[in-house]
């Protein structure tokens, strides 16, 4: 009995050493793995629900009409996997596992948000597999202490973007007494820091204030502002948070306004009686050049509103189908030869100019642009 | 001292605070009579504002509205006490009724499934969104009363106003009516009140019925005074309400207000002076440990709240 038990314990183990070898023989690493050019998914890594449900929904839009569009033209059969983020870092590592781990997956359109892409960005440079945000503004996911190999963006950062609202609120505004929020995030902590440094330098009193991503209520917070401050900066992600910090302030009588950062721009969501916002890429609503896209868009969107997170993405997808059909030029691809394609990005952007990226997978280029509200209707100052 | 700061802290205190005691009550209430905490009390918060937002988008929404302000208003109140009523005897139904005579950690256990149930299929329903008021929209933030340190937007008037009418009504029936009187006999021994002919059930399923209309009244106001709702809201008001009817003393009505607005009081302050209290070491994102710290002390020092009573049992 205890004989034939240990037999088949043997048994056992050396069946399983002899699948595992076969396994091992035939699998090799993702990146490696030759991807069918005939079909091929775009995983797109974005918020579809929670506070900036709306914003992915319009960067989700753009990209299905960019891809719709390029596979008519081409006849292509490109596809898009959705992933929701939440604006969680921690569900975008999980829906990162997943896109991973899935061969169909050739790139990432995304992660949307920055502390997306710190969670995700070492395990797609593991995976070989080359993510493209339209979105992400943290200037540290791509400095040189903090690379990731795979990460690219086609908007300028927040290196760019802190500076742009400090010289606007210093020089044209002339605020000297300014409050700065942030959102406890890995986008706006940053960009708050940084544009309260540049504050100080210019002189100006800058007092500090931190709300949490799921805040709807600041009414307490107003009550901390100053009756000499004149601006408030909130760096947010949430533009319906930024709209209700600016009815608030108005509700308690203080003079200020708001100046949102990227994350608030939204003509449906944002709509102060005064304020500003600082975007990271045109509204095309603006661009006499883009009257064509924007017509295409709302034919195939049914007029579905826009601002400027759609377009970018749109852009991101159109980086990442070029690489594609780059690599698949002899028929077949990996995931190794895409990321190297879109390292070598040269294509016209909708939003002006080339994509092309630096060393590092920021765009060459780029300015984010001021926006200033009035009765909720914006138009571009600087 | 800055006296525009405190006054102004203390209009938002009292706004929160009366969300606050709404909440309380309902859990005070429950808790009185079945020594129950219905944790997915909070949740029927949250159900009360997505049936406000239903009746305002069906009413034409916030920027078009198809009735007055007034009475957009009060149809929204009033669907969402009486969605929530029903909400509330369901669950006393069908999750709390069959564990009456169970060891009291079941239904509380129970409690949490119910809680989580609800969320999920709120957000099965309407997916995570955040759901925009729009009150902005409805009501200008500049009307209201704007005089010196004091300003109050009239939205703000209308939900302590509704949130007082709704306490004193609360108060009159338990107080001055049959229901009222079946009630505290309820709570003061269930066994003894079936005898003298109270049909005890009965009672239970109206008090879950009230204690949940408030609850629903509670989350359009919510929804009003902060135009954001979302489906996990009620974890955050729940757990304040909870607070709040600690602090007050569970099971007692007029501790549930006055917890209610102490707690509300106390969450307003502690947002606008932590930091100059820590100088600078704590921000405002921080407001939620002083909260909680008096609901530990209270725990510690004086458990059975500022209106209840030690409990006492016969040896």
């Amino acid at each position: 009995m205890r004989r034939g038990l240990i037999a088949a314990a043997i048994g056992l183990i050396a069946s399983a050493m002899v699948v595992t070898a076969a396994v091992a023989k035939t699998s090799e690493p993702v990146g490696l793995a030759e991807a069918d050019c005939t079909s091929s998914t775009l995983g797109f890594m974005g918020p579809l629900t929670g506070p900036a449900g709306f914003l992915g929904q319009e960067q989700l839009s753009w990209l299905r009409f960019g891809v719709q569009k390029w596979n008519t033209a081409n006849g292509t059969k490109f596809k898009v996997a959705p992933g929701d983020t939440q604006l969680k870092a921690p569900v975008a590592l999980t829906v990162g596992r997943k896109f991973a781990a899935d061969d169909d997956i050739w790139a990432i359109i995304g992660v949307s948000e920055s502390q997306g892409n710190v969670v995700t960005g070492n395990l797609f440079e593991k995976n070989d597999l080359a993510m493209i945000s339209g979105s992400a503004t943290r200037t540290s996911l791509t400095t040189p202490g903090h690379p990731y190999l795979t990460f690219f963006r086609v908007v300028p950062n927040d290196s760019i973007q802190g500076p742009t609202v400090v010289k606007y609120v210093s020089r044209i505004l002339k605020a000297k007494n300014v409050v700065v929020i942030d959102s406890q995030d890995d986008y706006s902590v940053p960009l708050a820091q940084g544009v309260t440094r540049g504050l100080r330098a210019r002189g100006a009193k800058v007092s500090r204030e931190s709300v949490s991503a799921d805040d709807t209520d600041f009414s307490s917070i107003v009550a901390n502002v100053a009756s000499n401050v004149t601006v408030v900066v909130f760096a947010t992600q949430v533009a319906s948070a930024a709209n209700t910090l600016s009815n608030q302030l108005r509700e308690q009588g203080k003079k200020a306004i708001v100046f949102g950062t990227d994350g608030a721009y939204s003509p449906a969501e944002f709509k102060p009686k005064s304020g500003y916002v600082s975007v990271f890429a045109p509204d095309l609503h603006f661009d006499p050049a883009a009257r064509k896209i924007v017509r295409e868009y709302n034919t195939y969107s049914k007029k579905r509103p826009f601002g400027s997170f759609g377009p970018a993405t749109y852009m991101a997808g159109q980086v990442a189908m070029t690489a594609v059909t780059k690599a698949c030029a002899d028929g077949e691809a990996t995931r190794v030869e895409i990321t190297k394609a879109v390292r070598g990005t040269n294509i016209p952007s909708i939003l002006g100019g080339n994509i092309q990226f630096d060393a590092k997978g920021d765009v060459r280029g780029g300015d984010f642009i001021i926006y200033k509200v009035t009765n909720g209707k914006y138009s571009p100052v600087g | 001292m800055d006296w525009d700061k405190i006054v102004q802290l203390l209009v938002n205190g009292v706004t929160l605070g009366s969300v606050y005691a709404l909440v309380a009550l309902g859990f005070s209430m429950v808790y009185g009579i079945l020594k129950l905490l219905n944790l997915a009390h909070g949740d029927v918060l949250m159900v009360g504002a997505f049936i406000g937002w239903g009746i305002l988008g069906w009413l034409g929404g916030a920027q078009d509205p198809s009735v007055a302000v007034w009475l957009l208003l009060v149809l929204m109140v009033l669907a969402a006490m009486a969605g929530c009523g029903v909400l509330g005897v369901a669950i006393e139904r069908f999750a709390y009724r069959p564990l009456r005579r169970a060891p009291r950690i079941a239904p509380l256990i129970s409690a949490l499934g119910v809680s989580f149930f609800i969320q999920n299929t709120v957000l099965l329903l309407y997916g995570a969104n955040f759901r925009s008021y729009d009150t902005f929209d409805l009501v200008d933030v500049e009307v209201g009363i704007h005089r010196g340190p004091l300003n109050i937007w009239v939205i703000r008037l209308v939900v302590i106003a509704a949130a007082l009418v709704m306490m004193v009504a609360l108060w009159l029936l338990v107080t001055r009516t049959k229901l009222g009187k079946a009630m505290r006999a309820t709570a003061f021994d269930r066994e003894a009140a079936a005898m003298m002919g109270i049909d005890v059930d009965r009672v239970i399923v109206k008090t879950f019925f009230i204690g949940s209309a408030l609850a629903g009244a509670a989350g359009v106001l919510v929804g009003l005074v902060f135009g954001q709702i979302n489906h996990f809201m009620g974890f955050n008001y729940g757990l304040k309400g909870f607070t709040a009817a600690v602090v007050g003393g569970i099971g007692s009505i007029p501790g549930a207000m006055f917890g209610g607005l102490f707690i509300g009081i106390a969450d307003a302050f502690s947002v606008g002076y932590i930091e100059d209290f820590t100088r600078g070491r704590l921000g405002s994102a921080f407001s939620d440990l002083v909260v909680f710290a008096i609901l530990v002390l209270f725990m510690l020092l004086r458990p059975q709240g500022i209106f209840g009573k030690p409990e006492v049992k016969k040896v």
